[in-house]
């Protein structure tokens, strides 16, 4: 650690507390492993401690860190080759849900755990970040085409697949 | 199902998923334990501080030792082949030396014959007057 970074690093703790629910949560949602996400998750700042001199504002720093964990996160599914989670085999999530349909929320996070490993993430930042498409295409380094078409594709998946499980009444 | 239905689905269900993926809270403890692992890397540095071997893990350092240590080879190549060649040119000179001092020698070897030659034909001369 140099003594630049040394002298930094009160901010880059302070860093860390402020951007890790947002780390943690995009690899919770995507992976669907509570430990899993969290190594990854502590991996990405990591990543971020020895890239701090690159990254200029706040701005930048949390725009990095979405791109890194993104990719990370891909990246951690493609190196581990797993076969893609079929919607019954995706695990429960252990998080007790916030919302007025604590059923319908647990159905739609294993549902989005079962799409592929583009389209999930793509809906991960759409709908955790509340990313524009443009600012996804940014972010994954795709064309806005592909991020819109993938978005309503996925959607209609989803749709369908909560209606046949759940019922046309939930929605 | 007309599109206005549709449309109004859609808004449920992308509120629903926006309900569904809020972001979570990291594990209790996360920064610290983030903190944490960057304080392993502290004694590699302490070991890079030795003033040796700091001084020597400098890169231009490096590539000094290897220049100085390369031309002391190619130096020490150089002289070794140019003793080689004075010895060489010694020897040369020697047997050339060698050679001269034996034709020398055999030329005054011929010389004392021939002086011997004629003074054992001028003795044998006198001695004959003599008798005469």
């Amino acid at each position: 650690m140099s003594e630049r970074q040394s002298a930094a690093l009160p901010d880059f703790a302070d860093l860390v507390r402020r951007h890790q629910s947002m780390v943690f949560s995009i690899a919770r949602h995507f992976l669907a492993d509570s430990a899993a996400a969290e190594e990854l998750a502590q991996d990405v700042f990591m990543q971020l401690h020895a890239n701090l001199a690159t990254l200029k504002s706040e701005e930048h720093v949390t725009f990095w860190l979405r791109k890194v964990t993104a990719h990370r996160c891909i990246d951690y599914k493609r190196r581990r080759t797993l076969p893609q989670v079929s919607l019954e085999d995706a695990p429960e999530p252990s998080v007790q849900s916030r919302t007025a349909d604590p059923l319908l929320s647990q159905r739609l996070r294993q549902l989005v755990a079962s799409l592929p490993q583009k389209p999930r993430m793509i809906m991960i930042l759409r709908y955790q970040e509340d990313l524009s498409p443009d600012e996804i295409a940014e972010t994954l380094a795709i064309p806005l085409g592909t991020v819109k078409s993938q978005l309503q594709r996925s959607l209609a998946i989803l749709r369908e697949k909560v209606t046949r499980t759940i019922g046309e009444v939930a929605i | 199902m007309n599109p206005v239905n549709d449309d109004n689905e859609t808004n449920i269900l992308e509120g629903a998923l926006r309900d569904a993926l809020r972001r979570e809270d990291a594990p209790p403890d996360f920064a610290g334990q983030v903190l944490a692992r960057l304080v392993p890397q502290k004694p590699e540095r302490k070991f890079s501080r030795d003033p040796w071997h700091a001084f020597f893990t400098q890169p231009l350092v490096r590539w000094a030792a290897f220049a100085v240590i390369t031309a002391s080879l190619v130096g020490g190549f150089v002289h070794h082949r140019e003793i080689v060649r004075q010895h060489a040119q010694g020897e040369a000179a020697k047997q050339q030396l060698m050679l001269a001092l034996r034709i020398a020698g055999s030329k005054l070897q011929m010389a004392r014959t021939k002086v011997n030659q004629i003074n054992d034909d001028g003795s044998a001369q006198q001695q004959d007057q003599e008798k005469e």
